[in-house]
């Protein structure tokens, strides 16, 4: 076997140990992130919870505010996104119908041309 | 001239090799948090998750949805997290309605912990999976999830994509708080729902003056237990006296006890107290006198026990 052979393969040899290293013995920890960075699911629930106190204290203000929280470029997106997978993921009647009341509500911050309620 | 040169060549592959590998980690594909779950958020995150929760539940009254959520955050104790927080945004003078929102939802969690039993609650389960096919709710699995695979760089950021299996029609739900119950409409029924209904005020069970004199502070010491005698925190005590009140909660002070609270009290002023919620008042505290062993007066304490009837 040549010298290059050999020295190609310690190399192969020393990324693998890399990613074992990172991967396995010691994989990355998910701490400290951002509420951006949440999982689909997890921000339309947010939403969900935005529009439950929507429904009753009925202050859009105070809902935009909490919306920020989500880190998208409007809370009108953030709403949207959210309904959307709500619909997609089969949410229940009355869940849909609040993020349905937040979206209404919202809807005039919507950019022109931009559809509020899917 | 082969043989002089040795392996070194070896450990210089491999040290290219990792260097080659961290380069990739670190530069090339640098981590970026995507998918993430709420109980790996930042502490100020989650107190704005938790403070939402506190709200949504104020709004709907729906206690299950509001512990399944609470659970999310991986909070050990959430109804003393719960206290806690409460606490803390008490004494940065929050917004009172948040701050009650906080506290009623510590207080009832505390003390019917058996309520949650008949809603579906989510069960743990933890941790994104590090090989290449991962599902991404690494909190709720007995909710039926969305599968996810990988559609970039595997492992590290994870970008995901739905798999084709689930629609419309699914007859499997997927929120965090989703009832176990696999029907698209998902919401728990009314009567389903435990009604999240406060026990009775709180009444004063013991009143009795605490002459101790290793208690450098003169005390008001409240302790409020449920019906079975166990502490409940989250519970907010006022105090009001001519020209101020002041309000307090329980389960701060763990070493004491979860339910119990103090307030050190100043001389010469008369408080007041009651328990939120319109709880007993209890008029006419002040610094009671004690006297030691060799006829010294001191000041002493109060210790006040409530409890459900």
């Amino acid at each position: 076997m040549s010298r290059w052979l050999r020295f190609l393969i310690v190399i192969i040899i020393g990324i693998g140990l890399g990613l074992l290293y990172g991967w396995v013995v010691d994989p990355v920890d998910y701490v400290d992130t951002t509420p951006a960075s949440l999982n689909v699911d997890y921000r339309a629930d947010y939403v969900l919870m935005v529009a439950e106190i929507y429904g009753v204290n009925r202050d859009a203000e105070a809902a935009v505010i909490r919306l920020t929280y989500l880190g998208d470029p409007s809370p009108v997106d953030s709403v949207q996104n959210a309904l959307a997978f709500a619909v997609d993921a089969g949410y229940g009647a009355n869940d849909l119908r609040l993020l349905r009341d937040l979206a209404d509500a919202l809807a005039p911050l919507s950019p022109p041309g931009q559809d509020s309620v899917p | 001239m082969k043989e002089e040169r040795g392996s070194w060549y070896l450990l210089t592959g491999l040290l290219i090799g990792i260097v080659l590998g961290l380069l990739y980690a670190w530069v090339v594909s640098p981590i970026q948090y995507v998918n993430t779950a709420p109980h790996t958020l930042r502490t100020d995150a989650k107190d704005v998750y938790r403070q939402t929760i506190a709200l949504a539940y104020q709004s709907t009254g729906d206690l299950a949805r509001a512990q399944a959520r609470l659970n999310l955050l991986g909070d050990e104790d959430s109804a003393l997290t719960l206290a806690e927080q409460a606490q803390r945004q008490r004494a940065t003078a929050g917004d009172s309605d948040e701050v009650q929102a906080l506290a009623d939802l510590a207080a009832i969690l505390g003390q019917a912990p058996v309520l949650v039993v008949t809603s579906p609650v989510p069960v743990d389960t933890q941790i994104p999976s590090e090989t290449p096919t991962l599902t991404l709710f690494p909190t709720v699995t007995n909710t039926p999830t969305l599968e996810f695979t990988p559609t970039g760089t595997p492992i590290i950021t994870p970008t995901a994509t739905l798999t084709p299996t689930l629609g419309p029609s699914s007859t499997v739900t997927r929120t965090p708080l989703a009832s176990a119950t696999p029907e698209p409409t998902r919401t728990p029924l009314p009567s389903l729902t435990p009604t999240p209904t406060l026990a009775p005020p709180f009444v004063l069970d013991k009143q009795v003056q605490v002459c101790n004199p290793n208690l450098t502070e003169p005390q008001i010491q409240v302790f409020i237990n449920n019906a079975a005698g166990i502490g409940v925190p989250g519970v907010e005590v006022i105090l009001t006296w001519a020209g101020g009140q002041e309000s307090f909660f329980t389960g701060l002070k763990l070493d004491v006890d979860i339910g119990y609270a103090d307030y050190v009290m100043e001389p010469g002023v008369v408080y007041t107290l009651q328990v939120s919620g319109g709880g007993q008042i209890i008029p006419d505290l002040s610094i009671p006198e004690c006297e030691d062993d060799n006829a010294q007066r001191y000041p002493g304490s109060w210790r006040l026990i409530f409890k459900h009837p």
